[in-house]
C-alpha cells in the first residue's frame, strides 16, 4: 500500500559509506523508489534544500557536515522526513537524533526489508497526515462492537469502559481503521507513539499487552489485536488465517 | 510545631560527627585560655605589687638605724643619721613622731605634710597605676609607738619592674604555645587521616590497586571514617571495573575471533552456493548477537545516567514476555504461569525490566526438563517487591550462584552450540541494578529460583 500514487516516491540519500551507498541506492531503486545519492553532508542538505523529496536517508558521520547539523540546518526550513542511520547505537544518540527532529533512526548494520519498512512507515504516515480526517462514525456505532469514544479516548463495550490510557486509545484506533490490515511495528511507532522504532523498545508491546489485558475484562472477544511475527499486529476476529 | 522541630533536629550532625569533637576541643581551649590569662595575669601582678624581700630587709634596717639614732642623741641624732642616709638614698627620708611631725630638728614643709596623710605599709601591694613613687612609713622596730621612718621608695625597690616581661609571657608566649599545641592536635585530628588518603590515591597512580586504607582510618565513627569507608569503596570499584574489564576483553577477544574463524572456514570450504549463503546466515546472525550483547552490556555498565522511569504492572509485562518466549520455544503458555496478582505494579524502566526478565526466562526455559514449568511469583516486602522466577531444571552448583552472573560465564552443564554467549544473566543484573533493583540465584532442590527486587510503585 504505497501511498504516492502520482509518480515513485523520491529518496535522497546521504551516505559515504560508497560499498553501503551503492547497495541501498541500487536495492531502493528495485523496490520501486526513486533515488538519489550524495556523498557529503554539505551537498546533501543543498540538495534536500533545493528539491522536493519524499524521505531523505541520512548517515550521522559524514565529511563535510555531519548528518545532526544537515539534520539541524534542514528543520529550519523543512518538514521533510528525514530517517537518520548510524552505526552508533547508543541510547543517548538515538534521543539526541529524534529531539533535533528526526523521524526515525535505524542502527547499523541493518537489512533491507527492515529499512523498506521504515520507509514505508514514514510515507503512509505522511499520507495519512495529509489526507482529511475520515468520517468512520457509523462503523464506531455498531451495536454488538466495540463503541471507540474519541472525547473520552476509551472503548464502551456492553455497558462498560475499558479504562484504556491516551496511548493505548490511540493504538486500538489505529488498528480498528485498519482492521483486518496488518500494520507493521514502524507505522504503529510512527503513528501512535510518534517516534521510531528501536529493537530493544518494548512500549508498543506492553501496550498491546494491556489492551487485550482490558478488554478481556470487559468480556470483549469478538476481535483481538494478534501478534503477526516478523511484521506487526493486527486487529482480528479470525481464528486463523495468517 | 513539632514536626519542624523534629526536622530542625535531624538536620543537626549525628552524635559521631566530627562536628562535637571540634566544638568540645574549641570551646574547652577558650575556656582555658580565657581562666588562664585571667588567673595567671592577676596572680603575677598581685605578685609584683608587693615589696621584694630585699627591700623590705634593707628599709627595716633604715627604721633600726633611725630608732638607733632617736634614741642616742635625739633630734640631733636623727639629723645625723638622715644627713647620712641622703648620701645613700637619693629620695626623700624623713623620721616622724606619732603625733606626724618631724623627729629631726627641721619641721615638714606643707607638701611634706600633705603626703605623709597617705603612707604605705611595707607589707602592703603597691598599685602600678601610682604616680610617681610611693612613700612608705615603718615603724620603729623595738618600740614602734614612739616614731617612724617615712620614705619615699627608692626608684630600685619600686615593684613591677618586670612588669612588661611578665605580661608578654602571660598574654603571648603561654597562649602560643597552647595554641601551637590545639594546632598539633588537630592536624593530627583532621589531616592525618586525609594524608592516608593522598598516600592510597597515590598508590593507585602507581597502579597498584589493591591497597586499602588502614583499619584504623574506616572504623572511625566520624565523617573522616566515612570518607575512609566511601575511598575504601570506590578503589573496590575501581578495581572490580579494571578486573571486569579485563576480564571482558580476553573472553571478547576470544568470542569474537571464534565465530570470524568459522566463517574464514566457511568461505574456503564450501562448494555449494546456497548452503554457504545459509552458513552465512547464520553465522552473521550469530555475531551480530554478541556484538550487540557484549556492546549493551558494557554500555549498561559505563553509562551513569539515571533510566527514566515508569509504572509497570508485571502481569501485564509477564502475557508480553509469554507470548515471545512461546513463539521463540513452542513452549504453550500454560508451562508459563504467574501467581502475581493484578495489584504487582513496579517502578521502573520498562526496556531494560523487559530485557532482564526476558533474559531470566530464557536462561530458565533453556535449562527446564521437557514438560516443565516456568512460574513467575512474589510478594510485597515493604517499599519493595520481592519476585522470583523459577524453574524446574537441575539447578546449579552452589559455587556458582555468582559466577552466573559474570559475562562470558558459560557452565559446564549447559548445552554448547545453543546459541549463548553467557551474557543474558550479566545483562539481566545490570539492568536490574540501573534500577535500583538487586538481582540473585538460589538452589531450591526442584530447580534453581532468580530472585528479583524491585521498587514498588
Amino acid at each position: 500500500m504505497n501511498p504516492a500514487a502520482v509518480g515513485l516516491p523520491s529518496i535522497l540519500t546521504i551516505e559515504d559509506d560508497p560499498v553501503l551507498g551503492a547497495y541501498v541506492h541500487e536495492h531502493l531503486g528495485r523496490c520501486g523508489f526513486q533515488v538519489t545519492w550524495c556523498q557529503n553532508g554539505q551537498q546533501g542538505l543543498e540538495m534536500a534544500r533545493a528539491q522536493a523529496f519524499d524521505v531523505v536517508l541520512m548517515d550521522i558521520l559524514l565529511p563535510g557536515l555531519d548528518g545532526l547539523s544537515v539534520l539541524t540546518h534542514l528543520r529550519r526550513s523543512h518538514s521533510i522526513p528525514v530517517i537518520l542511520m548510524s552505526a552508533l547505537g547508543a541510547e543517548a544518540d538515538r534521543i539526541s537524533g529524534f529531539r533535533l527532529g528526526a523521524d526515525d533512526y535505524l542502527p547499523k548494520p541493518f537489512s533491507m526489508v527492515e529499512l523498506r519498512v521504515r520507509i514505508e512507515a514514514i510515507l503512509r504516515r505522511v499520507a495519512l497526515d495529509r489526507r482529511p480526517a475520515p468520517t468512520l462514525a457509523p462503523l464506531r456505532e455498531d451495536a454488538h462492537s466495540l463503541r471507540l469514544d474519541d472525547e473520552q479516548w476509551d472503548v464502551f463495550y456492553q455497558e462498560r469502559w475499558a479504562g484504556l490510557t491516551r496511548s493505548e486509545y490511540r493504538l486500538l484506533e489505529t488498528l480498528h481503521r485498519n482492521a483486518e490490515e496488518v500494520l507493521s511495528k514502524a507505522f504503529l511507532y510512527q503513528q501512535v507513539l510518534q517516534r521510531g522504532y528501536a529493537p530493544h523498545d518494548r512500549s508498543l508491546d506492553m501496550h498491546v499487552s494491556q489492551i487485550r489485558r482490558k478488554l478481556k475484562a470487559i468480556g470483549y472477544s469478538e476481535r483481538e489485536v494478534r501478534t503477526v511475527w516478523g511484521k506487526g499486529y493486527v486487529l482480528s476476529g479470525h481464528d486463523d488465517g495468517l | 510545631m513539632t514536626t519542624g522541630f523534629k526536622a530542625s533536629l535531624k538536620r543537626l550532625p549525628g552524635k559521631h560527627s566530627l562536628f562535637w569533637k571540634l566544638a568540645c576541643l574549641l570551646i574547652a581551649f577558650c575556656l582555658l585560655m580565657i581562666w588562664l590569662s585571667w588567673s595567671w595575669g592577676r596572680y603575677m601582678e598581685q605578685q609584683n605589687a608587693y615589696l621584694s624581700d630585699e627591700a623590705r630587709v634593707t628599709l627595716s634596717g633604715y627604721a633600726v638605724g633611725a630608732e638607733q639614732a632617736w634614741n642616742r642623741d635625739g633630734n640631733a641624732g636623727v639629723d645625723a643619721w638622715l644627713q647620712t642616709m641622703r648620701q645613700r638614698e637619693s629620695t626623700w627620708v624623713g623620721v616622724i613622731g606619732n603625733d606626724l611631725q618631724s623627729l629631726s630638728s627641721y619641721p615638714l614643709s606643707d607638701t611634706e605634710s600633705q603626703r605623709l596623710t597617705f603612707l604605705r605599709g611595707l607589707d602592703w601591694p603597691v598599685s602600678r597605676h601610682i604616680k610617681g613613687l610611693p612613700w612608705l612609713k615603718i615603724p620603729f622596730a623595738v618600740d614602734p609607738g614612739v616614731g617612724s621612718l617615712v620614705i619615699e621608695l627608692p626608684q630600685r625597690f619600686m615593684p613591677g619592674r618586670y612588669q612588661v616581661f611578665w605580661r608578654v609571657v602571660t598574654n603571648g608566649v603561654i597562649p602560643g604555645l597552647f595554641t601551637l599545641l590545639l594546632c598539633i592536635g588537630l592536624y593530627r585530628l583532621l589531616i592525618m587521616p586525609l594524608n592516608q588518603l593522598r598516600e592510597q590515591a597515590n598508590a593507585w597512580r602507581a597502579d597498584q590497586l589493591n591497597t586499602r586504607l588502614s583499619h584504623d582510618a574506616t572504623s572511625r565513627q566520624d565523617e573522616l571514617g566515612e570518607l575512609g569507608r566511601a575511598f575504601d569503596h570506590m578503589s573496590e570499584r575501581l578495581q572490580g571495573t579494571m578486573v571486569l574489564q579485563q576480564q571482558l576483553l580476553r573472553d571478547m577477544s576470544h568470542e569474537l575471533r571464534t565465530p570470524l574463524s568459522r566463517l574464514r572456514v566457511a568461505c574456503d570450504s564450501e562448494q555449494d552456493l546456497t548452503q554457504l549463503r545459509d552458513r552465512l546466515g547464520r553465522e552473521i546472525d550469530a555475531m551480530q548477537r554478541l556484538v550487540e550483547d557484549s556492546l549493551q552490556l558494557a554500555w549498561l555498565d559505563a553509562e551513569r545516567a539515571p533510566l527514566p522511569k515508569e509504572d509497570i504492572q508485571l502481569q501485564a509485562l509477564w502475557d508480553m514476555l509469554r507470548e515471545n518466549a512461546c513463539y521463540e520455544s513452542d513452549w504453550p503458555a500454560s508451562r508459563l504461569p504467574c501467581l502475581l496478582a493484578t495489584d504487582c505494579w513496579v517502578r521502573g524502566n520498562l526496556n531494560a525490566l523487559a530485557q532482564a526478565l526476558e533474559n531470566i526466562l530464557r536462561n530458565a526455559i533453556r535449562h527446564s526438563p521437557d514438560g516443565g514449568v516456568v512460574c513467575l511469583d512474589g510478594r510485597r516486602d515493604g517499599a519493595y517487591w520481592h519476585l522470583w522466577l523459577e524453574d524446574q531444571g537441575a539447578g546449579i552448583d552452589e559455587r556458582d550462584l555468582e559466577r552466573i552472573f559474570a559475562p562470558f560465564t558459560r557452565l559446564d552443564g549447559s548445552r554448547p552450540g545453543d546459541g549463548g554467549f553467557g551474557l543474558g544473566l550479566s545483562i539481566a543484573r545490570n539492568a536490574v541494578q540501573r534500577q535500583d533493583g538487586s538481582l540473585w540465584a538460589e538452589n531450591t532442590g526442584q530447580g534453581l529460583r532468580v530472585h528479583l527486587r524491585l521498587p514498588a510503585r
